[in-house]
C-alpha cells in the first residue's frame, strides 16, 4: 500500500534523510575518483564533481517531495511561519490589531446589515407579502379584497394603547385593532389556540382577543390553560382564544394583544374616511409587484369614482415588505458599510505596507534560502502562509471586537432598527469574517511576497546584500499605499465632519417650545365610562383644578404631543372663500388643549389671544392658529376674527372663529417642516373618540416625586386610568435626535479610526526613510547642517505625501458624501467648512506621525549615522 | 539531453539498465550515459527523486551494499512487479516510436 509505505516514510523520516545524503555524497566522491582517474587533478575533480552534481539541497528535497502527502509543506510553512511570527511579536502584534480593527467594524456593521437587510423575515413566504404605502380606512380594505385579482388575502391593523384592568395595578397595553386577515397575510398561526374567524369579525360579534406571546408569559404566568380566560381590555371583557409563537414579531409596530376592529370599535370601522390602518397583502402566486399595482390602481380609481370626497385626494401605492420595515435605514447603512469598507483597505494598506517593511528587513534571509536552492514558488508560498496566518489571526481577533461591537451596536441602535431582533453573529457573519480574511491575507500578502521572493541571487550578493531596486520599488508602493490611506481618511473625517455639522444644526434648531422643566405623561380615558364627550370634559377639568392644587406647578394638556409622532389632519373651508370641489380642500393639523399649554410650553402668543376658562363647551367656537397656517392661508393678514368649519361635518356648519396665533412648533420631529396646524380647546371637542391627551407639566421644583404626586391626582379622579409614558419633554427631544446621534457616533467612530490608523502608515514610512538616510544625515550633519535642516528634509517626504492624500481626497469625498445626502440636515456634502476642517484633522496626524520618527533622526548622534554599516 | 522529455522516460531507463543487474545510483547515470553514447546525461537533480517514485511503486528495491571497489553504496535491485512493469513500458514506447516515425516519414 502506497499510503502505509508513505506513513512509514513519515516517521523513519531520520533514516531516510541520512540514507539520502549518504547516497548522493558517495555519488559525488565516485564521479570525483573518476575525473582524478582520467588525470583531473584533485582539486579541481573535487568541484568538478560539485558542479556536475547541482544543489545537493534541492535534489534531497525533490526526492523527499515523491514521498510527501500534499499537505505536508503546507503544515510545515505554517509551522515555520508560526515560529518566524513568534520571533518578531511586536510586528506580529501591530499587524493583527490593524487588521482586527478593519476586520472587526466590518464584521459588527455586516452583522446589522446581515440582521435587517438579508436576513429572511419571520413571515412565511415574506417576499409574498406587499405594504400599502399609504394607511387605510378598514372599508377601503373591504373593497379591495372584494375587488382584488392580484391578493389572496389582506391585512389591516392599527395598534392603540389600551388600559389592561385584570392585573395588579392598571396598565396601559398596546392592542393592535386586526382584521381577521391579518394573520393569515403574514402567514404566522398561533402556537396555541386559534385566531378569530371572518365571522366572528363582525360589528357585534364576540369579544375575543389573541394575545403575543410576552404578554402571555408576563400578564397571564405563561398559563397553559390561558385559552379561554377573561382579560378586561378598556373596560370591556375579552376571551383570550390563542396566544401567538414566541417567534412572531408584529412589523412596523409593537402590539401585546391583537381584537377585532369590527367588535372592538365598529364606528371607526364603518368610516371611510379614517384613514388608520397599516395594510399588508399576499401576492397570489405568480403575480407581481406591477401587476398588483395596476390592480390596486384600478380598484382606486373605480373608489374615487364612488367616494370623491373620501378617496379623490389619496393614493395607493405597494411596497415591498422589506422596503416598508427598512425603507428608511438603508442608505444609512449602506453609507456605514461603506465606511468601515474604506477603515478595512486603510488597514489593509497598513498591513501591506507592513509586510514590505518586513520583507526588507528578511532580504538576507531570502537571500540566503535562495542560495541554498529553495525554489522561488515556494518562498512565495512561505511569504503568503505567513501573511495569511497573520490575517486569520486578526479576523479571530477582529471577531471578538466585532461581538463587543455588535453589543455596543445595540446599545446605541434607534429603536426602529432593533425589533427586527436579527442582529447576531450568525453563520453567514462568521462566514463573511471568514472570507475577509482569507481574502485581505492573499490580496495584500501578495505583492509584498512578490517583492521580498524577487531574489536575483548574484546581483544582489554582489551588492552586499541589498538589492536597491527591489527596495527602491517596495518604497514606492509604500508611499502610494500611505497616499491612498489618507485619502480614504480625508474621506471619513469629511463624512463624518458633516454629519456632526448636520446634528449641531439639529440641536440648535428651535423646537418652538421650552422643554427644560416639562414633564408629560400619556392617559386615556376608556370607552366604557367616557363614550360621552361632556364625561370626557367633566374628568379634564376636575384632573386640572386638582393638579393646580399641587404647589409650584403649572398644567396644560393636549391630544398629541410634539415630537410624540402623531397628529390628525382635518380638510376644512375658509369662511367668504370661493367654494373649494369636496375632496380638493386644504389639510391642516388639528390638536385639542386645555389648561395652560401654550404657557406650560413657553410657545409664544403672536396674535390676539390664548384660550380662556370662558371657551368651553355652549359657549362660540374658538381656535388659535399657528404661524405657518397664517403664511400658508392668510399670507400678509392678520387672521383673528376670520372663521373656519371642518369640512366632513354634517349638519349645520360649525364656524369656528380664529381668536389668535401662536408660534410655529416642530410637531413631527426636529428635522421636519411645520404643518399649518389648529389648536381648539378640549370642551369644544366635536369627536367623542378623542378620548386620549398628554398632560404637561411645568414645575419650578424637582420633577423628584412629581410623578407620584400627579398620579395620585389622577386615581383620586378616577382609580381605574392607567397612567403611561412618563417622560420629560428633554427625554423625549433626545429620541428625537437618537438617529442621527447614532450615525454621528459611528461615522464619527469609524473615521477617528481611519485617521489613526493613516497615522501608523505614515509613521512606519518616514521612520523607514529615516534609518535609510542615516548616512546621509550624517555627513550632512558633521559638515556642519543644523538639525533644523535635517529635520526638514525628512519631513518634507511625510508633506509630499499627505498633501498628495489631501487633495485626492477632498475629490474623492466630493464624490462620495453625496451618497449620504440623505443623512444630512441643512448640510451640503460638498461643505467648505467641513473640506477644510477634515483637510487639517489630516495635516495635524500627518504632522505629528512624522514628527517624531524625524526628531529622532535628527537628535541622531553623527559619529554614530557616520559608522552606521 | 535529459532524458525526461517524456514522463515515465526516465523509470523505463532506469528500470532497463537494472534489468541487467542490481547498481547504485552513480553507476546506473553512468551506464545510460555510456550506452548512448553521451546522448542522454542523467542530472542527479532527476535521478534521484525517480528511484525514489520507483521505490514507492515497489518497483526497486533499495539495499546497502558494498561497491566493486569495496566502496559502500546503496544498490538498487529490480523487482519482479517492476520487470513487469518494464515490458509493458517498451511496448507502449515501442508503439510511440513507430507511430512518431510515421508521422515524420510521410512528407
Amino acid at each position: 500500500m502506497k499510503l502505509w509505505k508513505k506513513i512509514r516514510n513519515l516517521l523513519n523520516r531520520e533514516a531516510f534523510d541520512r540514507d539520502l545524503r549518504e547516497e548522493t555524497r558517495i555519488h559525488r566522491e565516485m564521479a570525483e575518483e573518476k575525473l582524478n582517474q582520467l588525470g583531473t587533478p584533485k582539486e579541481e575533480a573535487h568541484y568538478a564533481a560539485m558542479r556536475a552534481f547541482g544543489n545537493p539541497t534541492l535534489t534531497q528535497e525533490a526526492s523527499r517531495l515523491q514521498w510527501a502527502f500534499f499537505f505536508e509543506s503546507f503544515v510545515q510553512d505554517i509551522g515555520f511561519a508560526i515560529r518566524m511570527l513568534r520571533k518578531s511579536p511586536s510586528f506580529a502584534a501591530v499587524a493583527v490589531l490593524t487588521l482586527a480593527l478593519g476586520i472587526g467594524t466590518n464584521t459588527a456593521i455586516f452583522s446589522v446589515i446581515n440582521g435587517v437587510l438579508l436576513r429572511p423575515l419571520p413571515y412565511r413566504d415574506s417576499q409574498q407579502i406587499v405594504v400599502m404605502k399609504e394607511n387605510e380606512s378598514l372599508p377601503n380594505v373591504t373593497d379591495i379584497q372584494r375587488h382584488t385579482n392580484a391578493f389572496s388575502v389582506g391585512g389591516a391593523i392599527n395598534a392603540q394603547p389600551m388600559d389592561y384592568t385584570s392585573g395588579p395595578e392598571p396598565l396601559q397595553i398596546r392592542v393592535g385593532l386586526v382584521n381577521s386577515g391579518f394573520f393569515e397575510t403574514l402567514g404566522i398561526a398561533p402556537t396555541m389556540g386559534r385566531i378569530f374567524s371572518e365571522a366572528e369579525d363582525v360589528r357585534g360579534g364576540p369579544r375575543l382577543a389573541v394575545v403575543s406571546y410576552p404578554f402571555w408569559q408576563s400578564h397571564l404566568g405563561g398559563d397553559p390553560h390561558a385559552v379561554g380566560r377573561p382579560i378586561l381590555l378598556g373596560g370591556n371583557s375579552y376571551a383570550v382564544i390563542g396566544v401567538m409563537p414566541e417567534t412572531f414579531i408584529c412589523p412596523r409596530e409593537h402590539a401585546d394583544v391583537f381584537i377585532s376592529l369590527w367588535v372592538a370599535d365598529p364606528n371607526t370601522a364603518v368610516d371611510r374616511d379614517v384613514h388608520f390602518l397599516h395594510t399588508y397583502w399576499r401576492l397570489k402566486g405568480g403575480v407581481s409587484l406591477e401587476q398588483a399595482q395596476a390592480d390596486i390602481a384600478t380598484i382606486h380609481n373605480s373608489l374615487a369614482e364612488q367616494f370623491p370626497a373620501e378617496e379623490k385626494e389619496r393614493r395607493m401605492q405597494l411596497i415591498p415588505l422589506r422596503e416598508s420595515l427598512v425603507g428608511d435605514v438603508r442608505p444609512a447603512l449602506l453609507v456605514l458599510f461603506g465606511a468601515v469598507g474604506l477603515v478595512l483597505l486603510i488597514a489593509c494598506a497598513n498591513f501591506a505596507s507592513l509586510l514590505i517593511a518586513r520583507g526588507f528587513a528578511r532580504r538576507q534571509e531570502m537571500l540566503i534560502r535562495a542560495a541554498l536552492g529553495a525554489g522561488h514558488g515556494r518562498l512565495i508560498r512561505k511569504l503568503l502562509t505567513e501573511s495569511t496566518l497573520l490575517s486569520f489571526s486578526g479576523g479571530a481577533v477582529g471577531l471578538l471586537f466585532a461581538h463587543w461591537g455588535t453589543r455596543m451596536l445595540l446599545a446605541l441602535t434607534p429603536a426602529e432598527l432593533r425589533w427586527l431582533n436579527g442582529i447576531q453573529m450568525d453563520s453567514r457573519v462568521l462566514l463573511f469574517a471568514l472570507a475577509v480574511s482569507i481574502l485581505t491575507g492573499v490580496i495584500f500578502g501578495i505583492a509584498p511576497a512578490l517583492l521580498a521572493a524577487r531574489t536575483d541571487v548574484a546581483a544582489a550578493l554582489n551588492e552586499g546584500g541589498r538589492s536597491k531596486t527591489a527596495s527602491a520599488a517596495g518604497h514606492r508602493i509604500r508611499k502610494i499605499l500611505v497616499t491612498t490611506e489618507v485619502a480614504f481618511a480625508l474621506m471619513l473625517v469629511v463624512g463624518a465632519g458633516l454629519l456632526m455639522k448636520g446634528f449641531s444644526h439639529l440641536r440648535s434648531m428651535n423646537p418652538g417650545f421650552n422643554p427644560t422643566g416639562v414633564m408629560t405623561m400619556y392617559l386615556q380615558l376608556p370607552t366604557t365610562r367616557y363614550a360621552e364627550i361632556p364625561k370626557q370634559t367633566r374628568f379634564r377639568r376636575e384632573l386640572l383644578a386638582r393638579l393646580n392644587s399641587l404647589p409650584g406647578v403649572r398644567i396644560g394638556m393636549i391630544t398629541d404631543i410634539p415630537l410624540g409622532g402623531n397628529y390628525v389632519e382635518y380638510d376644512f373651508v375658509i369662511d367668504g372663500r370661493a367654494p373649494i370641489p369636496e375632496g380638493e380642500e386644504p389639510k391642516v393639523q388639528t390638536l385639542s388643549v386645555m389648561g395652560d399649554y401654550f404657557r406650560v410650553m413657553q410657545i409664544p402668543l403672536r396674535a390676539g389671544r390664548d384660550f380662556t376658562g370662558m371657551d368651553r363647551e355652549g359657549q362660540p367656537l374658538v381656535a388659535i392658529a399657528n404661524e405657518e397656517f397664517v403664511r400658508q392661508f392668510f399670507p400678509g393678514q392678520n387672521p383673528v376674527g376670520s372663521r373656519i368649519r371642518w369640512a366632513r361635518d354634517t349638519g349645520p356648519p360649525r364656524w369656528i372663529t380664529i381668536v389668535g396665533v401662536v408660534g410655529d412648533v416642530k410637531h413631527s420631529g426636529l428635522n421636519q417642516p411645520t404643518d399649518p396646524a389648529v389648536y381648539t380647546p378640549f370642551p369644544q371637542a366635536d369627536e367623542a373618540w378623542k378620548r386620549w391627551m398628554t398632560l404637561t407639566i411645568r414645575t419650578d421644583n424637582s420633577f423628584s416625586g412629581l410623578v407620584e404626586q400627579v398620579k395620585a391626582q389622577v386615581w383620586s379622579v378616577d382609580g381605574q386610568i392607567p397612567v403611561s409614558d412618563v417622560q420629560t419633554m428633554e427625554q423625549r427631544m433626545a429620541v428625537s435626535f437618537a438617529q442621527q446621534r447614532f450615525y454621528m457616533l459611528l461615522l464619527g467612530a469609524f473615521a477617528s479610526l481611519a485617521a489613526i490608523l493613516a497615522g501608523v502608515g505614515i509613521y512606519g514610512v518616514v521612520a523607514y526613510t529615516a534609518s535609510q538616510s542615516t548616512h546621509e544625515i550624517g555627513i550632512r550633519m558633521a559638515l556642519g547642517g543644523q538639525r533644523r535642516d535635517v529635520l526638514r528634509l525628512i519631513m518634507a517626504e511625510a508633506a509630499k505625501l499627505t498633501s498628495a492624500g489631501i487633495l485626492i481626497g477632498i475629490v474623492g469625498a466630493l464624490a462620495l458624501t453625496r451618497a449620504m445626502a440623505s443623512l444630512l440636515f441643512e448640510v451640503k456634502p460638498g461643505d467648505p467648512v467641513i473640506l477644510a476642517a477634515g483637510a487639517t484633522v489630516l495635516a495635524l496626524v500627518a504632522l505629528v506621525a512624522c514628527y517624531i520618527p524625524a526628531r529622532r533622526a535628527a537628535q541622531g548622534d553623527p559619529m554614530v549615522a557616520l559608522r552606521y554599516e | 539531453m535529459e532524458p525526461d522529455f517524456l514522463p515515465g522516460t526516465l523509470e523505463m531507463l532506469i528500470l532497463q539498465t537494472l534489468s541487467r543487474g542490481a547498481n547504485h545510483g552513480y553507476g546506473i547515470a553512468q551506464h545510460i550515459q555510456q550506452i548512448s553514447n553521451d546522448a542522454l546525461k542523467i542530472g542527479e537533480g532527476s535521478l534521484y527523486p525517480a528511484l525514489q517514485r520507483l521505490l514507492m511503486n515497489d518497483y526497486v528495491i533499495a539495499e546497502w551494499g558494498v561497491s566493486e571497489n569495496n566502496r559502500r553504496a546503496r544498490f538498487y535491485k529490480i523487482t519482479a512487479t517492476g520487470r513487469k512493469q518494464l515490458s509493458q513500458e517498451k511496448r507502449i514506447f515501442n508503439a510511440l516510436l513507430v507511430g512518431i516515425a510515421r508521422v515524420m516519414e510521410t512528407p
